[in-house]
């Protein structure tokens, strides 16, 4: 009697084993060829993403490639209806003519002046006040920093006939010197939500610390928290030099139009005659600006970022 | 918050909004004030001109022939085209960025941002150059593979390709903005929550749409408002490359197909190098602008948290 069940039960657990194993084979197999497809199907994902990304980086390093080698082309090389991607004569011809034949340093040193002096002018007035936006309660503070939001999207352009107005009162008219304090105009707005931003993340413990230890608030501002938002206070600078750097229509409405008083952009664009493109010179032209400006953004990106994330793309 | 004195806040405060007044708030009121008034080249000088209400604004908005309204739909079609191209390219440049298995993820990366860093008016030389009908490499290019010596495409004497050529140079230069954005906002996305999708059967794209998007969403949204404001007042990609044409009207007064609201007024400034200008008008144009910009830049305060942190 008691062997029965027991045989039962043994028979019982041999099917079960039997039948486990069975399916578990059968499992294997399956998940077997399920791997072999997701890795075939991470591997064709894959490869499409190296794809996407040769297309793009074709895309995005073509036309500067091409504006390089064209540099090292005469102009009449490059007057061809057939493509051609390497220089077959090279030649430094179209540097030479752009530094010595015409007033391209000069415009360099202009557009150095207009955007240094409206970075400096816009730094030393936004570094006080984004710091009391950022500290102080004060009434009307909100309204100051919706009014700033508001001024940030008033493109100069707009304005044009008072700045002509304020500058002839200020008998700057036509000057590297008042097209910088029109620059500085939108620097300023730009400098007092990107630094006040920066200030926001600074723990104030640091400026009751000083306190404590008799530090009076401007020292501690001057002393502690201008120091520590030196990321911030360059990559604002930074921010606004290339916007100077890069702007055209304003120098162009504001500038006395002969050569010797223009800025790099509005220079740059007179050498197009109506007829006549002078495609050699330009492409020299266009590295010489660009190259400093792209070789020192991509030095100075990681240090950058930090500076200019935490500050105004905060949302 | 430091609790200081009535003198201390002012004195932090002045320095910043005096210079903000002079050369901010000034010369907006000094445009708002010139739209009311007749002033034109003729009685600027003996100051004649007077209030004359809304005139202008009716002027603008009905009498140039709708020129106003035409030009900004055709600069709210373009700003939507670009910004969608912008987030998409972007947002996937930075996908396949941030993808695990991805290697060489410095090169990639520092490749993809390099036409950020092009001063943009060096941009639209470049991409003048390769529209260029005769010697520009696209239409070499064509000519290569179609084996047709007189084929090409007249990029910028033609309306729809002109505006596409203006779309692509500013995609060029735009994407890296929201590569940028994308992939921190990316990174800030903890791999456990789509790990834990995965287990729970997610397929990729309800892993993407359910997961990631809205994620990204606080970081995404505030950048494309931002770039719709900078695409809106971009005048170099556009001026640079067309001048805001093809003119194909016959009439030069008729804006041209990719004369946006910016050129459009700069050409208003500069009248065609006609001596007589009705300032009124111009500074009329210049208030509707405006508005059009302060209603974008309220709507992105909106879907940021600025307002809040204003309101602190």
């Amino acid at each position: 009697m008691s062997e029965q069940p027991l045989q039962a039960a043994s028979i019982n657990t041999i099917t079960a084993t039997s039948t486990a194993t069975g399916t578990g084979v059968k499992v294997q197999q399956r998940a077997g060829t399920l791997d072999l497809f997701r890795r075939f199907r991470n591997n064709a994902s894959l490869a499409g993403i190296y794809l996407f990304l040769g297309i793009m980086t074709l895309f995005a390093l073509f036309p500067i490639y091409y504006v390089l080698q064209a540099s090292l082309n005469s102009t009449q090389a490059l007057i061809t209806t057939e493509l051609q991607l390497i220089p077959t004569h090279p030649t430094l011809d179209n540097y030479r003519f752009v530094l010595q034949q015409e007033p391209f340093l000069r415009w360099m040193l202009n557009s150095i002046i207009a955007c240094g002096l409206a970075t400096l002018i816009a730094l030393l007035c936004s570094a006080t006040g984004a710091y009391a936006l950022s500290r102080f309660r004060f009434r009307g503070r909100q309204l100051s920093l919706i009014t700033l939001i508001a001024l940030q999207t008033f493109p100069g352009l707009l304005a044009i006939y008072a700045y002509y107005d304020i500058l002839s009162t200020l008998h700057l008219d036509g000057t590297i010197v008042g097209l910088s304090i029109v620059y500085a105009a939108s620097n300023i707005v730009f400098g007092v939500w990107n630094i006040k931003g920066y200030f926001d993340t600074l723990p104030i413990e640091l400026e009751e610390a000083a306190r404590v230890d008799g530090a009076s608030y401007l020292t501690t501002f001057l002393r502690i928290i201008l120091p520590l938002a030196a990321p911030a206070l360059a990559a604002s600078a930074l921010f606004m030099f290339i916007g100077g750097w890069n702007e055209f229509v304003l120098a162009k409405l504001i500038l006395n139009p002969d050569a010797n008083s223009l800025t790099v952009p509005v220079g740059l664009f007179q050498l197009q005659q109506d007829q006549y493109t002078p495609w050699g010179d330009f492409a020299a032209a266009s590295v010489l600006v660009s190259a400093p400006l792209m070789l020192l953004f991509l030095y100075l990106q990681r240090f950058f970022q930090s500076g200019l994330t935490i500050g105004s793309v905060k949302g | 918050m430091l609790k200081v004195g009535r003198t201390t806040i002012a004195a932090y405060l002045l320095p910043t909004f005096i210079v903000i007044a002079l050369i901010n708030l000034y010369p907006i009121f000094y445009t708002f004030n010139l739209s009311l008034t007749n002033k034109t080249t003729f009685n600027a000088f003996d100051s004649s001109y007077h209030y004359i209400g809304l005139t202008n604004f009716q002027f603008v908005l009905q009498q140039t022939g709708g020129d106003f309204l035409r030009v900004l739909l055709s600069t709210a079609l373009y700003v939507a085209i670009c910004v969608f191209f912008f987030a998409t390219l972007g947002l996937l440049t930075a996908m396949a960025l941030n993808h695990p298995k991805v290697r060489g993820r410095g090169f990639w990366g520092n490749a993809l941002i390099l036409p950020w860093t092009v001063p943009t008016f060096v941009t639209a030389l470049i991409w003048k150059f390769l529209y260029n009908f005769n010697f520009g490499p696209i239409n070499q290019m064509i000519r290569l593979v179609t084996h047709n010596t007189n084929a090409g495409i007249l990029w910028l004497d033609q309306p729809v390709p002109a505006f596409i050529a203006v779309v692509i140079a500013n995609i060029w230069m735009s994407y890296p903005f929201f590569m940028v954005v994308s992939l921190g906002a990316l990174q800030s996305i903890p791999s456990e929550l789509l790990e834990a999708a995965h287990v729970d059967g997610a397929s990729a794209w309800h892993r993407f749409r359910y997961v990631m998007l809205p994620l990204l969403r606080p970081a995404l949204l505030p950048a494309t408002i931002l770039s719709a404001i900078t695409t809106f007042q971009m005048f170099n990609t556009v001026y640079l490359i067309t001048s805001g044409g093809p003119f194909t009207s016959g009439n030069i007064n008729n804006p041209g197909a990719t004369e946006f609201l910016i050129v459009y007024m700069y050409d208003r400034v500069n009248n065609g190098g006609n001596l007589f200008i009705n300032y009124g008008h111009v500074a009329t144009i210049a208030v509707l602008v405006f508005i059009v910009l302060f209603v974008l830049a309220m709507t992105s305060l909106r879907f940021t948290n600025l307002a809040k942190e204003a309101g602190q």
